[in-house]
């Protein structure tokens, strides 16, 4: 009788997370349309003239898949971040990286090497990284407080040092500031593919891990003697997090709330099961960001832009601080 | 009593009330300080700017023209025009330390926003914001530091030599259609209230960009819409290695001729300006 219950309760979780992942992806496929739909131009899409062909599929289409990949890389990463660091507040802010990343990126523009911000980002991102992971690391096993606070010195540090870059180049200043806003406005063809294929890759690389993630949620005694390998899963996870994070950053900038809102909303409609949650963060991500750089690239008139991290800052601090007061009272029976 | 009162009227002494001789003292004081503040604000006017800091480079080279070069002693770091000065900081960030010690008594600033009146309340010194946005604006303000600097002759003199130049300007069949590429991460364009709008114009051609502002923050495909004749690029601190607009793939259909330019010739608002208008006008003329 109990084992028919317990068939019955799984069969409608796996049901309940296939609704959510099919009600997300056609979500996201409206929205892409009406993203592809909208823009500074408008475009007849039955009778395109040769401008309008190219700007639909060299520059609005890669800058919609753009956007949507790098919503999928913060969320996946946030959802990651927040495995490691065993708290539902970690983003790639917390851990430093995404400050380091920017630094990288900074770095590039004072140089005037504009064409290799990726990797200069990237390269920042691992330094923060290593740099986080050694300053947490006592006798090789790494505490997640202590990684988070490692992550709050690393990410202080290269604000710091970003500031004194903004203070070396006035002239470039309001450049770094709005590069650091974020955007899609540099979107191709060959960073869609670039990101398309390092977001697979880190997911192909969590997907066997779904159930360790959730066992290291537990203490670490638990999670050892279920047969989970927990520094080699946490210096994974904050590896494939860092790089996710990394690309995003070098290709679009500093957007912040991502990581850390999308991976809420779904525990919010309970799904908090690894499983559940990084497909769906993955999609969540993605349909926000389109969303929010639909908004941006069209609420002002002749063409202006925003830029984007302003607008998911405003959203995301909105949300943020709706959920502290509506659920102010099971955020208090968690601690 | 009143024969007392009679008697001192024979005598030629009226007796004078209080009031009436503080009155007479009155009017004397103030008829002096009168006098004394026309005469000092006479002698201030031709003499009162002795110790000038620039905080935008793009005054420098005026006062550099109007021979008070002698008078300046403090700029911002990046400013080459006067040698052996005090260096101050930047532009956006002087050292109130450094203006202090060198107690100036004006101030060349380029916007309220780089140097809030504050600032001059705190230093107790006089500001002079260089903030033109057109030619015009600059020949203005040109006019108004000769006056403050007591060097009338020669600002008059600059500003004939400078609309000399505007007068060189060929006139063109057909003004072509221009974007200005401010920088190119994030991509931003000058925008009306820029002085390269001004330059472009008096060069004989038109910015498609007519947002009010001096930079504006633009769509790619916007700028493939509105299908310049001409696409100029800025190469200098705001845009440091640009990668050459025809090979960033989202302009690959951008059918406009591209044009390299110096920012510090372009894009400041100074007498570099007016052999800018000259430059602009000889490419629109080569092209026509």
């Amino acid at each position: 009788m109990k084992r028919k219950s317990e068939v019955r309760s799984r069969r409608s979780e796996f049901y309940g997370s296939g609704i959510a992942v099919s009600l997300l992806a056609v979500l996201l496929v409206v929205v892409s349309i009406v993203a592809v739909m909208k823009g500074a131009v408008k475009i007849d899409f039955f009778g395109m003239s040769e401008i309008e062909r190219e700007i639909l599929f060299y520059v609005r289409v890669p800058r919609v898949f753009m956007a949507g990949l790098v919503g999928s890389a913060l969320a996946f990463s946030g959802v990651l971040f927040q495995y490691v660091m065993k708290n539902p507040l970690a983003d790639s802010f917390t851990t430093g990286v995404s400050a380091s990343s920017a630094m990288g990126a900074v770095i590039a523009i004072m140089l005037g090497l504009g064409v290799v911000i990726p990797l200069f980002a990237l390269a920042g991102g691992i330094i923060g990284l290593i740099a986080v992971y050694k300053i947490a690391s006592v006798r090789g096993r790494v505490q997640p407080i202590t990684m988070l606070l490692a992550g709050i010195v690393i990410s202080t540090f290269s604000s710091a040092t970003i500031s004194f870059m903004k203070f070396l180049s006035d002239d470039a200043v309001s450049s770094i500031i709005f590069w650091l806003m974020g955007g899609f406005q540099s979107a191709s063809v060959k960073k869609v593919a670039i990101l398309g294929f390092v977001i697979a890759l880190s997911y192909l690389m969590i997907r066997r891990d779904y159930l360790s993630l959730d066992i290291i949620c537990f203490d670490d005694t638990t999670a050892v003697s279920s047969g989970v390998s927990v520094e080699r899963l946490r210096r994974k996870a904050f590896f494939v997090a860092a790089l996710l994070t990394a690309f995003s950053v070098g290709y679009a900038g500093i957007i912040g709330f991502v990581g850390l809102i999308v991976p809420h909303i779904i525990r919010l409609l309970r799904f908090v099961k690894a499983s559940e949650l990084i497909p769906l963060s993955l999609l969540g991500g993605a349909f926000f960001m389109i969303l929010n750089d639909l908004i941006a690239r069209t609420i002002l008139a002749e063409g202006q832009e925003l830029p984007v991290g302003i607008i998911t800052s405003s959203v995301g601090g909105v949300f943020f601080l709706y959920l502290l007061i509506k659920r102010k009272k099971e955020l208090y029976y968690f601690d | 009593m009143k024969s007392g009162v009679k008697s001192q009227k024979s005598e030629g002494y009226p007796k004078r009330s209080l009031i009436f001789w503080g009155r007479r003292v009155g009017r004397f004081i103030f008829l002096q300080v009168l006098t004394l503040t026309l005469f000092f604000s006479f002698i201030g006017v031709s003499h009162a700017y002795n110790r000038i800091v620039v905080l935008y480079a793009a005054a420098s080279p005026v006062l550099k023209e109007l021979k008070a070069g002698d008078k300046v002693v403090g700029v911002t770091r990046t400013d080459r025009t006067f040698d052996n000065v005090t260096r101050v900081g930047s532009h956006l960030r002087p050292n109130i330390e450094l203006l202090k010690a060198l107690k100036p008594d004006l101030i060349v600033a380029g916007s309220k926003r780089a140097f809030p009146e504050s600032f001059s309340k705190e230093l107790k010194v006089d500001v002079f914001y260089f903030d033109p946005r057109t030619l015009d604006e600059i020949l203005v303000k040109i006019k108004k530091l000769g006056d403050l600097l007591d060097r009338k002759k020669e600002a008059t003199t600059l500003v004939h030599r400078l609309k000399e130049k505007l007068s060189e300007i060929k006139p063109l069949n057909k003004r072509p259609t221009v974007i200005y590429e401010i920088s190119a991460r994030p991509l931003k364009v000058a925008g009306s209230r820029s002085i390269i709008t001004s330059i472009i114009e008096r060069a004989g051609g038109i910015n498609l960009v007519t947002v009010k502002k001096k930079h504006v923050l633009i769509s790619p495909e916007k700028v493939i819409k509105l299908a310049p004749e001409i696409y100029i690029y800025q190469v200098g601190p705001m845009n440091k290695n640009p990668e050459h607009p025809k090979k960033r793939e989202f302009f690959r259909s951008l059918k406009s001729r591209v044009i390299r330019v110096d920012e510090y010739e372009f894009a400041r608002p100074g007498i570099n300006a007016f052999d800018a208008v000259l430059e602009l006008n000889r490419i629109f003329s080569e092209i026509e």
